[in-house]
């Protein structure tokens, strides 16, 4: 376990390094531009940077994680050099032909040499971390043992390690740190937003000025980042439970491709610290959709997102690949297509959109990345270009990226439901093709985001019908979780009231939907608060609770000790009725014509006093989570031991000691009858034999020379 | 002797393939420069890659059954298969998306390039497909020299596609690029193409720079199956070629839809 005093030498390594940092920071700023801003961007990003390495060189020593972060830093400055040498050269060289090339800027450096440098970064911290390590031997010709054993302890979770099960939790804990951070942007702005006028983002420039931004572009920063870490930190998370769950549901002893998995992971992990940049280099107000012509010339914090969410895409692309391959071909004898845990099936049909989809944003956003640097037209009418295009390509993944995010967490109520209400989950078939219906649907919808956009407006009738027809896969689920808790012998533990919960809320991001897909009430609810109100239902509903739910219901198989179910309970009472009065209230001025994304609002409106209890609402969700993170790391320590059949589930991952050990099961299981027969006399779903069709040394990874 | 037949046979097959993708490209070029109809060069491409996907990239084998026991080599190679395949499944959207950014902003019309220049870097990256397959063909009989020889050819030709669009159509270096464009056949005075000149050159630029890109990687890979194979290495386990080539074919496959969407497609874009 993490020793109080480790974590004391990182966080006064922290505050040292940080000190170094601010300092080197305000020299360059001092000598760049003549002049010292105490939270300007140069100083801050420096800060940043030292900190955060200096922490986990505390924390970890010089290895895994931290020569990752320190090799980021130094390959984001190696880059950025080599472009300002080489703009150099040009000016010194043809002074006529490159007249007014900007060197320095007020962020140190000019924008495209942040970009080559950011680029730099993600790889030096790829090949620092040491992802890259066993396929660079392989490209040497060399032989690399197939599975690397992991060190006992807490170590392994910071540095490279091919297990799936260290991967999932290193998903998840990412997850849950990213969460953490994108929460409290969105209590800031919710304290600004409490009331109309300016509290404390002040646009007087004298007032606040923080990495060179005024209070309202520092509003709109936090918006956007609010956004993207969220949605990063939601597909995180999302392949968090999959890769923890889904080779222990099919019986596989890893993922098809060990090494792709750490290097997906990994690669998420530059891609986080790159959205923080785009914080200090002067942040970006376009919101997470990053339209142009506003993205086009927005500050350059635009840039990190672009690179930040290009690279998440990679984590997400790779992950799927892995899933599908894992599934495809690793599955335990006996485990046909219909009976494969509905888990899996989630796993599949998310898998299915991340694979394809998310190249769609990647290129949408390269594409305003390469306008940016060199000119190009796509999106800029003056030059041919067609703005509309972008939001094309970017809802083609986009909208298909909600589907990402709420089919496992919809998964994980369908798994977990029939556990808790002793009863076979109602029409297996059904639940398991609406998943791969909603994903299929869920690619024809893109445009419905786009009905007061300007796009040809005989496209609006027919997205509004494939939208629409979306609730009815939907509809099927919701259809099979009442019926299976119809009758059932329900219980309650903390698990199961975030599955019930999940259902709630989800319900009522279901039902505010569809009236955002008829084209003639979206004209009017199109960028108001009722649309926030309509996603944040879908989002907590389809991943938040789910994702909660899953937490709590397979940390045991993890830890080996459960979570405090007292706290446990607290945080779900305390969390879910202040989010439905969030997202009730949200809706309810939203209707009455709150406009979305504005840092302030007019007085006359009467909306000061339901922001405000919007802003109680929310910090009381923000508690209630804080909680969660302390009963999280409390209980690995401290938490009641529980290493059998806890939930009493039928699935095989609980029919083996917890925690479950390196290489998965020492005996293999073969399925002999139906996933969800609760309840039924004699009914069996897994059987463990040495006749199962792997021995107990076996190791999936596939080595591709000799 | 059967078995030497197959050999052979599989050999043919690989010309055989080969004469019908350069014919059909002839025919594509007849098509635009005489009565230019999009319905048959998009159909021509899609004969084209088919053929490419069956006959080269040997589709087939993704659905190949006795692949022996989980544990062994050909399973897991399967498994490395369809991997792969996913990836070039996601990969393809990308150049999907190009393709739709190229349709929206030019429409039925092509950027103005040069022709024969065109068509020469197009033939140079088939023939390179052609020996590509043939070397892997080689290498599964038995025969590391013939592999090593075409794999070899395979790379200088892929490296004269890189410069032919990333040096002369780009015209990166204008001293060397011009008079090799003359050559071409270059009217004097053309306006040439920049990245910030408008709808055209963005697109244009955009499409071969990702493919080109895609065009680099893949010589990375085959210059690390060439060195591992004098090595020794691929004697019995040969999917890592497979893997390069099945990927050195798919961007043949790309250039086999922007080649006509690039060059040949209805007028010259205003």
């Amino acid at each position: 376990m993490l020793k109080t005093k480790t974590v004391g030498s990182g966080l006064l390594l922290l505050a040292l390094a940080g000190a170094v940092g601010y300092s080197i920071g305000l020299g360059l700023d001092w000598t760049i531009n003549g002049g010292i801003k105490l939270a300007g961007s140069v100083p801050s990003a420096f800060t940043l940077l030292f900190a955060v390495s200096a922490f986990f060189f505390g924390l970890y020593g010089y290895h895994g994680i931290t020569r990752g972060l320190v090799w980021q830093v130094m390959g984001t400055f190696a880059g950025a050099l080599f472009i300002t040498l080489i703009r150099w050269l040009l000016v010194a060289l043809n002074p006529s032909q490159f007249k007014g090339l900007v060197l320095f800027g007020p962020f140190l450096f000019s924008e495209p040499a942040w970009v080559f440098g950011a680029l730099c970064g993600v790889i030096s911290f790829i090949f620092g971390v040491g992802v890259m390590d066993d396929w660079m031997q392989w490209v040497r010709g060399l032989d690399t043992p197939e599975h690397h054993e992991d060190k006992p302890g807490w170590e392994k979770y910071f540095g490279v390690s091919l297990d799936h099960k260290v991967i999932g939790i290193q998903y998840t804990v990412t997850a849950l740190a990213l969460i953490s951070i994108g929460g409290t942007f969105a209590l800031i702005f919710r304290t600004e937003l409490a009331h109309s006028g300016f509290q404390f983002l002040n646009p007087d420039p004298t007032k606040f000025n923080v990495f060179n931004q005024t209070g309202p572009q520092m509003y709109n920063t936090l918006m956007s980042l609010h956004g993207i870490i969220m949605i990063i930190s939601i597909l995180l998370g999302v392949s968090g439970i999959i890769n923890y769950v889904v080779p222990l549901l099919v019986g596989a002893q890893d993922m098809a491709f060990p090494r792709l998995n750490a290097f997906a992971y990994w690669v998420a992990v530059p891609a986080s610290v790159l959205l923080l940049m785009a914080l200090v280099l002067g942040g970006f107000d376009t919101g997470w959709t990053g339209y142009p012509p506003l993205s086009s010339r927005a500050p350059m914090g635009m840039q990190m997102f672009f690179l930040g969410v290009f690279t998440a895409g990679w984590s997400s692309i790779l992950g799927s690949l892995n899933v599908i391959a894992t599934v495809l071909r690793l599955r335990a004898k006996g485990m046909t297509a219909m009976r494969m845990p509905i888990f899996v099936w989630a796993g599949i049909a998310t898998s299915i959109i991340a694979l394809t989809a998310t190249q769609l944003i990647g290129l949408s956003f390269q594409l305003v990345m390469f306008q940016r640097l060199f000119g190009m037209g796509f999106f800029d009418p003056t030059k041919g270009g067609n703005p509309v295009l972008f939001q094309h390509l970017f809802w083609f993944y986009s909208h298909p990226a909600v589907y990402v995010f709420v089919l496992p967490g919809l998964g994980v109520i369908s798994e977990l439901l029939p556990v808790f209400v002793r009863k076979p989950l109602f029409g297996y078939r059904w639940i398991a093709m609406s998943s791969l219906g909603i994903a299929l649907v869920g690619f024809t919808v893109w445009a419905h985001h786009m009905f007061t956009s300007g796009m040809n407006e005989y496209l609006r009738v027919p997205f509004m019908y494939s939208t629409m027809l979306v609730a009815v896969p939907t509809g099927v689920k919701f259809f099979s979780w009442v019926a299976t808790i119809w009758g059932g012998k329900i219980e309650t533990p903390t698990p199961m009231l975030f599955v019930l919960g999940a259902i709630v809320v989800f319900l009522l991001g279901g039902i505010t939907g569809p009236p955002n897909a008829m084209v003639a009430l979206d004209l009017h609810l199109h960028d108001t608060y009722w649309v926030v109100g309509h996603f944040h239902d879908t989002i907590f509903g389809g991943f938040v609770f789910p994702f909660f739910a899953a937490i709590y219901y397979w940390y045991p198989k993890a830890v080996g000790r459960r979570m405090n179910e007292f706290w446990g309970k607290v945080h779900f009472w305390m969390m879910t009725p202040s989010f439905l009065v969030l997202t009730l209230g949200m809706m309810y001025i939203g209707l009455r014509g709150m406009r979305r994304r504005i840092a302030d609002y007019d007085p006359t409106q009467g909306f000061d006093n339901v922001h405000l209890v919007l802003t109680i609402a929310g910090f009381l969700i923000g508690i209630s989570v804080a909680i969660f993170f302390v009963n999280f790391f409390v209980s690995m320590k401290k938490g009641e031991l529980a290493t059998g059949n806890l939930w009493n589930s039928r699935s095989p991952e609980w029919q083996v000691p917890s925690p479950m050990p390196a290489h998965n099961y020492e005996v293999p299981f073969e399925v002999v009858g139906e996933p969800y027969d609760y309840g039924l006399e004699g009914s069996k779903f897994v059987e463990f034999s040495a006749n199962g069709k792997r021995d107990k040394h076996h190791v999936v990874e596939t080595q591709t020379h000799h | 002797m059967e078995h030497k037949q197959d050999k052979s046979a599989m050999l043919g097959q690989g010309v055989f393939i080969f004469v019908y993708l350069a014919v059909l490209t002839l025919i594509e070029f007849g098509i635009a420069l005489t009565f230019n109809s999009t319905v048959l060069l998009v159909a021509i491409a899609l004969v084209k890659a088919a053929l490419v996907l069956y006959y080269y990239m040997h589709i087939y084998k993704l659905n190949a059954e006795h692949e022996g026991e989980e544990n062994s080599y050909e399973y897991k190679a399967g498994t490395n298969r369809i991997g792969l395949w996913l990836f070039l499944v996601s990969d393809s959207f990308v150049f999907g998306g190009l393709m739709v950014m190229r349709i929206n902003l030019l429409g039925l019309a092509h950027p103005p390039l040069n022709q024969t220049l065109g068509l020469t870097v197009t033939a140079v990256l088939l023939i390179s497909s052609f020996f590509m397959n043939r070397g892997e063909t080689q290498l599964h009989n038995g025969d590391r020299e013939g592999f090593l020889r075409n794999t070899m050819i395979t790379l200088i030709l892929g490296l004269g596609f890189l410069l032919g669009v990333v040096l002369i159509e780009w015209r990166t270096v204008p001293a060397i690029a011009e008079p090799i464009l003359h050559f071409f056949g270059e009217a004097e005075g053309v306006e040439p193409l920049k990245p910030s000149s408008g709808a055209a050159g963005s697109a244009f630029f955009m499409m071969t720079g990702m493919h080109a890109f895609h065009v680099l990687s893949g010589l990375v890979l085959l210059l690390i199956i060439m060195k591992n194979a004098k090595r020794g290495l691929y004697d019995e386990k040969q999917y890592p070629v497979e893997a390069a080539a099945v990927y050195w074919h798919f961007v043949d496959v790309v250039w086999i839809f922007f080649y006509p969407a690039l060059y040949l497609v209805g007028t010259i874009f205003k």
